[in-house]
């Protein structure tokens, strides 16, 4: 049995943080020497980002956030609302480098959490579907509500549920990008240290199986709640700075396609990893792209099927289904842990 | 207040929710025997309209008899459904564990996926329907109100079926059978009930249900679109859960109930603001979801699981 | 000796089937607590009362002192009781190794442990079921001895001071049935436990176990050595049918047959 190494020996053999470290390093250097556009690069990040939040449930606790869409609109409206309304807050997203803007998203990200967690706390005392059910029903809730207050906030200047931003209340892209980034290395760490912790132990026994995971101890209602509020948190900040990025909401940001990108992602990916679902963001970019321009018009429903397929025959995704080879006697699954 | 306002929406409430527990009769019986929720349920509902728009816009066919095709259709489906995608989840399992319940609901998102998108492509987003076509006069009055005669035969046809789905549970071998897989299934299999058998009934009968209820809802709704599916998904869920697993008479009358909310609801909140009536009173319903998910889980007609 | 477990007219109902209906019984520290009865007799459920997995109507469940009755599973677990679950309940796609450190991890010293630690315990809990070698195994890959061995390996990780196993030795053949009750015996003096076992296995039951609670429709209808309850009139006609046979289980070591009901 091997006994105690130290920590960072333990990090630096770790060939998982040597692909993240990779992938933020990748993305850093495409933005500094220009070779991806802005634009796309913040399409990865985004992707990236909601494929990491909604692993937290998903792909650690097998709980499937159907309406997961929800957050990310919860967030971006939060956000929206806080710099339209308060002006120091707007003052605020300009301070250095993309800071302030990641401070109110972070309160933006805060207000998800908070509805996160009383949902969370009222439906996840119930195992498996209703939880997948709720999650649809608040998205459609929040979607409903946020229709018929919105227009009330400021009727002179909000078309519907739609608010575009003042120039005076957004700032760069440039800003909102190193925003992002933060929030994607922070995502990065949190998917990481809850792999390697007693907590994403407890959260994949749920996941295999809950009846014998609460009685071998894991409190696994505190738990489940725990993991959807962090899902929630990171959810609504990548929908406030992917708001801030497009200069404002409407309600599309509740659509059910948002919750079937993040979804996908993991599936594609495989679900209780860290690789999972940052691979499965960029194949989906890729994938997406590719049926949008080869196969226009029927390209979603080539989705569907590929998605029904993985289910069936790969329900361990790609990262899943490496986890189980060896090449050359070399287990995949400690290169991939 | 107006009370006529209050009796029209109340009236127009229990028409809807006879449509709306009637469309979720398909999905508590595959909740409640095979622990399948079907995710796809809007766009399940889709085809038995789009079946019985394509038979009467293309072939000229009276809608009635589109009727009838669409429940044919819909049984064929459920046939398929089972064979290529939850008998290999759901087939053989006697526990269903949370990883296989999450597996079918991803198996069926994803031919919610592929359906929807199936009937933009096909269809389009805009409104298809029957037109003018009405059995007999288009218009009745009642109680000082008009309604569509469609509506009424909507209703009609959807009472009817729920009372011949009930009796057939209630009183074949086969109805008997698929209740004791729902109360207890490891016993049901002791006794000798095929349970493959049972899951493969289960799922041809819930998803013939439900796109035959698809051409009620079009009969209702006068003219549908694609995006119709994510206003009577979220809502069969709402019915099925008040109503409780599995319970056929439990769906029709928590369809009603959630008609009359919304109904109920409409009405007041248009005193303080009309323009938000119709968002606010929908989601009404979904704040009943969560409510019975706190206070309730079993249903009104279920039992304690 | 002190009372490790005081159960104290317990009471569960479900509808109006009454699972266990006034149950009492104590058991001291260090003994190994035969719990027998014919199928639906209330057994599971009294192992679920204890865990916590179910609150019962009426009744107490005291633990070393302590007033445990309602309190959720995992709080239980913490406090020092483990259990094995009847059908195997491994966590498929996990290793062995990790199985078992769940138990480590969310067990007596729970959010006291790394992970390392964590898996130390376990594995020394792997060797003393003797699934050391497979530690490294998917679990979903065990044969059926190698699940129910898991189950108690996992357990065991737990660290607890009371065991309850329920029908750890169902579904294995006589030898298997042999090396089980050898491991549950070294696991019981190293460890310095108390067991409960749920057990259908009568011959194996009244061998190991010092005492014998028999429950019979929700009731305790005997206690005692495994000589007086294979006695006792009202628990032979009962369960154990013919007195005769009643006495060969107890006197038999290791047989062919079982005697289930």
């Amino acid at each position: 049995m091997a006994g105690k190494e130290s920590t960072l020996s333990h990090y630096l053999r770790s060939p998982t943080l040597l692909i993240i470290v990779f992938v933020i390093l990748g993305m850093l250097v495409a933005r500094i020497m220009g070779m991806s556009t802005l634009d796309t690069l913040m399409t990865i990040m985004y992707f990236m980002g909601i494929a990491l939040s909604l692993n937290i449930i998903m792909g650690f606790a097998g709980y499937v956030s159907f309406g997961h869409a929800v957050f990310l609109g919860l967030g971006g409206y939060a956000y929206v609302l806080l710099v339209y309304f308060i002006k120091p807050l707007a003052d605020l997203q300009s301070l250095g480098f993309g800071l302030g803007a990641f401070l109110v998203a972070v309160l933006a990200g805060l207000f998800a959490a908070a509805i996160a967690a009383s949902v969370g706390a009222a439906v996840l005392r119930l195992r498996g579907a209703f939880f997948a059910i709720a999650t649809i029903g608040l998205d459609f809730t929040a979607l409903y509500l946020m229709k018929a207050i919105v227009p009330e906030l400021n009727p002179e200047q909000f078309f519907g549920a739609q608010i575009i931003l003042p120039a005076d209340k957004i700032v760069e892209k440039d800003v909102v990008f190193n925003a992002m980034f933060l929030t994607l290395i922070i995502l990065l760490a949190v998917n990481y240290y809850i792999r390697k912790s007693p907590f994403g132990v407890g959260l994949t026994a749920i996941k295999e199986d809950e009846d014998a995971a609460e009685v071998l101890g894991v409190p696994t209602t505190m738990f489940k709640i725990i993991a959807f509020t962090l899902a929630g948190f990171f959810t609504g900040m990548v929908g406030a700075l992917f708001s801030l990025n497009g200069g404002g909401v409407d309600e599309t940001l509740f659509n059910l396609g948002h919750s079937i990108d993040m979804i996908v992602m993991i599936v594609i990916g495989g679900l209780g990893t860290v690789l999972g679902p940052i691979v499965g963001s960029l194949i989906y970019f890729e994938l997406y792209d590719l049926l949008l321009v080869h196969y226009p018009g029927v390209n979603l429903i080539i989705l569907g099927i590929i998605v029904a397929i993985v289910v069936l025959f790969f329900p361990e995704g790609l990262i899943g289904l490496l986890r189980k080879y060896k090449v050359k006697g070399v287990r995949l699954r400690d290169l991939l842990e | 207040m107006d009370v006529s306002i209050l009796a029209i929406n109340l009236v127009n409430g229990l028409l809807w929710g006879i449509i709306l527990g009637f469309a979720a009769v398909g999905l508590t019986l595959l909740w409640g025997v095979m622990k399948v929720v079907n995710l796809a349920q809007g766009e399940v509902i889709l085809m038995g309209s789009y079946v019985a728009i394509i038979l009467f816009a293309q072939y000229g066919l009276s809608p009635l008899i589109g009727g009838l095709v669409a429940l044919l259709v819909g049984l064929a489906a459920g046939f398929l459904i089972y064979w290529a995608l939850l008998h290999k989840l759901v087939g053989k399992v006697e526990r269903i564990t949370l990883k296989i319940e999450m597996s079918t609901l991803l198996a069926m998102f994803a031919l919610s996926i592929a359906l929807l998108n199936f009937y933009y492509y096909a269809f389009g987003s805009e409104p298809r329907g029957f037109g003018l076509w009405s059995i007999g006069v288009p218009f009745i009055r009642v109680l000082g109100t008009t309604i569509r005669t469609n509506i009424l035969l909507a209703d009609a046809l959807a009472l009817i079926s729920v009372a011949v789905i009930y009796l057939f549970l209630d009183r074949t071998i086969l109805g008997k059978s698929i209740r004791a897989v729902m109360q207890d299934a490891q016993a049901a299999s002791l006794v000798g009930i095929n349970p493959v058998k049972i899951k493969l009934l289960t799922t041809i009968l819930g998803i013939g249900l439900t796109v035959f209820s698809g051409f009620m809802v079009l009969l209702f709704e006068a003219s549908v679109t694609p995006e119709i599916a994510h206003k009577y998904a979220p809502l069969s869920f709402v019915v099925v859960v008040l109503g409780g697993l599995g319970s056929v008479v439990g769906s029709l009358v928590a369809g009603i109930i959630i008609g009359i909310i919304y109904g109920l609801s409409k009405v007041v909140v248009s005193i303080f603001n009309p323009r938000i009536s119709d968002p606010v009173a929908l989601s009404t319903a979904f704040i009943v979801l969560i409510l019975i998910l706190l206070f309730k889980p079993e249903g009104i007609f279920g039992r304690k699981r | 000796m002190e009372d490790i477990l005081v159960v104290e007219n317990v009471t569960k109902r479900f509808g109006g089937l009454v699972a266990n209906n006034k149950v009492s019984f104590s058991m001291r520290r260090g003994e190994i607590l035969g719990l027998i009865g014919p199928n639906g007799a209330g057994k599971t459920t009294l192992f679920n009362v204890i865990t916590g997995v179910y609150r019962p109507d009426e009744g107490r469940v005291i633990f070393k002192g302590e007033d445990i009755t309602g309190k959720p599973p995992h709080v239980i677990t913490r406090k020092g009781i483990a259990k094995t679950h009847q059908i195997v309940k491994p966590f498929n796609d996990m290793t062995v190794l990790e199985n078992a450190m769940v138990g480590a991890l969310f067990g007596k010293r729970a959010r006291q442990i790394t992970i390392g630690e964590a898996k130390e315990i376990a594995y020394q809990s792997l060797e003393l079921v003797g699934l050391a070698e497979k530690s490294e195994e998917f679990a979903v890959k065990l044969t059926l001895r190698q699940k129910k061995m898991l189950e108690l390996a996992r357990a065991l990780s737990a660290e607890p001071e009371l065991l309850l196993l329920d029908e750890v030795l169902a579904g294995l053949n006589p030898k298997e049935i042999e090396e089980a009750l050898e491991i549950i015996k070294k696991v019981k003096e190293e460890r310095d436990l108390s067991i409960i076992m749920i057990e259908h296995v009568m011959h194996a039951v009244m061998n190991i176990a010092d005492r014998i609670v028999v429950l019979h429709f929700g009731w305790k209808i005997a206690e005692g050595t495994p000589e007086e309850v294979a006695n006792n009139p009202e628990v032979i006609t009962a369960y154990l049918g013919d007195p005769r046979y009643a006495l060969r289980f107890v006197k038999r070591k290791g047989g062919e047959e079982d005697g289930s009901s």
